[in-house]
């Protein structure tokens, strides 16, 4: 692996009050992260509330508020960066759970288009683009594992939109932006949002819906990883228009990652109980169907879609990462669910 | 050659064979060998190599059944083919040979309980096999369209091979130089040599059976101007038809436990890819197969003359027609998945063939759509202009972008689904439930009567399976003369 790069003068972070953003910036910021960096922060995020708690973080961070689906907002975030000499852009923001469909493509297709212009009008020195598993589908078999390179498959809405920025990102880089993309599945850890604190508790209390047996298999990424790969993928020099999966060593059967989450809080001193919420297949079918149905009739059903989702395998081969990246993910599965809990508990989020 | 298509040597013998592929023309060389007084009956012409073109549309005439391809019902229905010639099979497919994956056969000696089922000794019999067919890679020069799969696999990393193949060569040649060592070259001459006789162009109508013991076997010709029924009586038989056939033939005499109840195939689908060069090599099929997906997966290419390219386009002909007249830029290739369906044979009196149904599961139907646009992924890396999917409606690709509308697109129900690998009709093993012979290939049921071909294999193997079949059917065949020897 040839020598990284150093961090950059100026590092723009999209998305920078989601889950992701919020534990790049903490990571940045600190004194005793592993990448942790010098140099300014210049971070959108789109509440105005995550502006004053980021602003006070810092006087290194400058924050705009603004919202990525306005060409706008793109411009005010790259403004004044011509002059630097070196400035990276991590692009985060994206929408997984909208309210409507319209906003899957506003935000994550627009929405990078957007950031891609105004990135190159800007001269920046190198993009990451956070997209997603959702692109290239689901494994037709539970056996099977995503290659490093896989034809566009979509999965519904969300992954036709990260799939269209995905396209967006190639057409930059023949306009000669230098972007790379990262494509984390079902990412985990501090910072995380609601709906994850959920999978814990339905774990604990043993109503976890396991479909069809639990043996579909997952690729899963704890944060602090996922934070490495990003990382890599921004410092390392490479060809751009690469994509790299960005995942735990290895992926997990869903009955593995329902007994890890088990023993995790068992061992943080939660009482858990059996695991009994095992549904057949079809309970999974029916759930993509009515996930299909909402979908084309422009609505969004967050539980239907997981549900759906949840009988498939996702897994995804990182070999590419190590080795173009070096990239190593150092944090196990129990780990990282016991670190996700112990953030959870510091929030004094009941679970 | 003591083939002949007349009549004329005594209707006696110890042993008949009943086809003479993989497992019927090793069977013939092992026991004749052996001492044993062998006949070989087979349906089809006895045709020397060379004397057709390879993968042509006189040898699909000529060696198949059916004029090349027959239908196996269902939703999509599959087409299959089958060889229908002196050396079956071996002599008009790839040739391409893969040894037995350990994997496979630790699974079929497990769940079938096959006795005596040692993977290094199968794979020592392998060994022989491939010293007999001079089992090799292309010394030289590989056509341009067998480079266009490395090459493909090669830029993406996806791991891939030569499969080497039962030819010879001559120093360095390249791969349209390669002579067929088939069954009419290597087993079938191997047992005229030790005295076994065969009847060509004599198709078996019944085995009768009388106590659990097959006595006669009544025969007809297929050669026009030859129409003398015969009927041959022998000690033992050994029913070496097909995985399509053989079940077929033991239903008709009465054998039927778990007979036809489980055709194993590997379901593929294909598209043809358009270069801007001339990649087509009428005559031969590509030797590198992709394994990077294996064995849910793996990818090769398929014969290309002008004809399979223009029944290639046929799906969408309408957008895709004009392509035909560009047929030396364009190659077939192909995406196989191990299934988990299964599908039946089912001999109806009084119609000659039988019916065969095969029911392609949900994973399958959605691994078949997954590995079509991974195939087209690789034909886009290794520079091909346009990709021309096998199916009604399929979209033209010419970039990633397109691939997205190929995989929406997509619907198994709507594929040209064939197959060239049929087996497991009459699977083997002490665990009676699921197998139709015992650990040798003596049908269950017969005191008199062996299978020894591809319906042997409990499963589909996940790789060419000829290599297969032939070590299997060269094991039992040694079983059955040892048992036999003072």
């Amino acid at each position: 692996m040839t020598q990284q790069l150093a961090t950059p003068d100026v590092t723009v972070i999209t998305g920078a009050g989601g889950w992701l953003g919020t534990g790049l910036v903490a990571a940045f910021l600190s004194d005793d992260h592993e990448y942790q960096r010098a140099g300014r922060l210049r971070l959108l995020v789109r509440d105005p509330a995550d502006a004053v708690t980021l602003n006070a973080a810092s006087d290194r961070v400058e924050v705009v508020v603004g919202d990525i689906s306005r060409a706008d907002t793109a411009l005010d975030l790259f403004r004044g960066l011509h002059d630097v000499d070196s400035v990276d852009v991590i692009h985060t923001a994206g929408i997984i759970h909208p309210n409507k469909m319209a906003d899957f493509d506003a935000v994550n297709h627009q929405g990078t288009e957007h950031i891609l212009r105004a990135a190159e009008n800007a001269g920046i020195r190198r993009m990451v683009h956070v997209s997603s598993n959702s692109p290239f589908g689901t494994n037709a078999d539970v056996t099977d594992t995503f290659g490093h390179d896989e034809p566009f498959h979509p999965y519904f809405g969300y992954g036709r939109s990260k799939m269209d920025a995905e396209l967006r990102v190639h057409d930059a880089v023949d306009r000669g932006l230098n972007v790379v993309m990262v494509r984390p599945p079902w990412f985990y850890g501090p910072h995380q949002p609601a709906r994850q604190t959920t999978f814990f508790t339905l774990v604990r209390t043993g109503r976890f819906p396991v479909l069809g047996g639990g043996n579909q298999r997952r690729s899963m990424v704890f944060i602090d990883n996922l934070i490495e790969g990003i990382v890599r993928a921004e410092l390392t020099p490479t060809a751009p228009g690469l994509g790299w999966w960005i995942a735990d060593e290895r992926a997990y059967t869903v009955s593995e990652i329902v007994e890890t989450v088990g023993c995790a809080l068992t061992a943080e001193g939660y009482d858990v109980k059996a695991n009994r919420l095992k549904l057949p297949n079809v309970v999974g079918d029916i759930a993509e169907r009515v996930d299909a149905f909402f979908q084309r009739i422009d609505k969004y059903n967050q539980q239907f879609h997981v549900l759906g989702e949840m009988n498939k395998t996702i897994a995804v081969d990182i070999s590419a990462a190590q080795r173009d990246l070096g990239y190593s993910p150092d944090v196990s599965l129990s780990d990282g669910m016991r670190r996700s809990i112990q953030w959870c508990r510091e929030q004094g989020i009941e679970l | 050659m003591t083939a002949t298509n007349e009549w004329t040597a005594t209707n006696e013998c110890e042993v008949l064979i009943i086809g003479s592929g993989a497992g019927g023309a090793t069977t013939a060389a092992i026991l004749a060998e052996a001492g044993h007084d062998v006949l070989i009956i087979e349906e089809g012409p006895w045709v020397d190599q060379g004397e057709v073109v390879p993968f042509s549309l006189e040898q699909m005439d000529r060696q198949y059944r059916s004029g090349g391809v027959t239908v196996a019902l269902g939703i999509p229905s599959i087409a299959y083919t089958e060889g229908r010639c002196a050396g079956g099979g071996t002599e008009v497919n790839s040739g391409l040979y893969r040894r037995p994956p350990e994997q496979a056969i630790a699974r079929w000696q497990r769940d079938y309980a096959i006795d005596d089922f040692d993977a290094g000794d199968l794979l020592s019999i392998c060994e022989e096999v491939e010293e007999q067919l001079t089992v090799q890679t292309v010394p030289g020069e590989h056509t341009r369209a067998s480079e266009i799969l490395r090459d493909g696999a090669a830029a993406l990393g996806w791991q891939h091979d030569e499969s080497p193949r039962w030819m010879s060569y001559p120093e360095g040649g390249r791969a349209v130089d390669g002579q067929r060592q088939s069954m009419t070259r290597t087993y079938l001459p191997r047992a005229f040599a030790a005295g076994a006789r065969m009847l060509t162009e004599h198709r078996l109508d019944r085995l009768v059976m009388s106590g659990g013991a097959a006595t006669s076997a009544q025969l007809s010709a297929t050669a026009t101007g030859v129409d003398q029924p015969t009927t041959i009586t022998f000690k033992s038989v050994f029913v070496c038809g097909g995985a399509i056939q053989t079940p077929a033939i033991l239903q008709r005499a009465g054998l039927r436990h778990r007979v036809g109840r489980t055709l194993a195939v590997h379901p593929t689908v294909k598209l043809a890819a358009r270069f801007d060069e001339n990649v087509n090599t009428p005559d031969d099929v590509p030797v590198f197969q992709v394994k990077e997906f294996a064995p849910g997966i793996s990818f090769g290419g398929s014969a290309s003359h002008p004809g399979l390219v223009a029944l290639s386009l046929t799906d969408n002909w309408r957008e895709f027609g004009a392509a035909v007249t560009a047929w030396p830029e364009l190659a077939i290739y192909y995406a196989a998945i191990t299934s988990q369906g299964r599908g039946w044979v089912q001999a109806i009196p009084g119609v000659r063939d039988p019916i065969v149904t095969y029911r392609l599961t949900k994973r399958d139907r959605a691994l078949l759509g997954q590995g079509l646009a991974r195939l087209a992924l690789l034909m886009l890396e290794a520079g091909a202009d346009e990709v021309y999917p096998s199916f009604k409606h399929a979209p033209l690709v010419r970039n990633r972008a397109d691939l997205a509308k190929m995989t929406a697109a997509f619907a198994a129900t709507r594929a040209s689904v064939m197959t060239v690998h049929l087996c497991s009709t009459a699977p083997m093993g002490e665990n009676h439930k699921r197998t139709a012979t015992n650990s040798f290939g003596k049908v269950h049921g017969a005191s008199n009567v062996w299978v020894n071909d591809a319906a042997l294999l409990p499963d589909a193997p996940g790789v060419n399976p000829q290599a297969s079949v032939m070590a299997i059917a060269i094991r039992n065949a040694r079983r059955f003369a040892d048992e036999r020897a003072g």
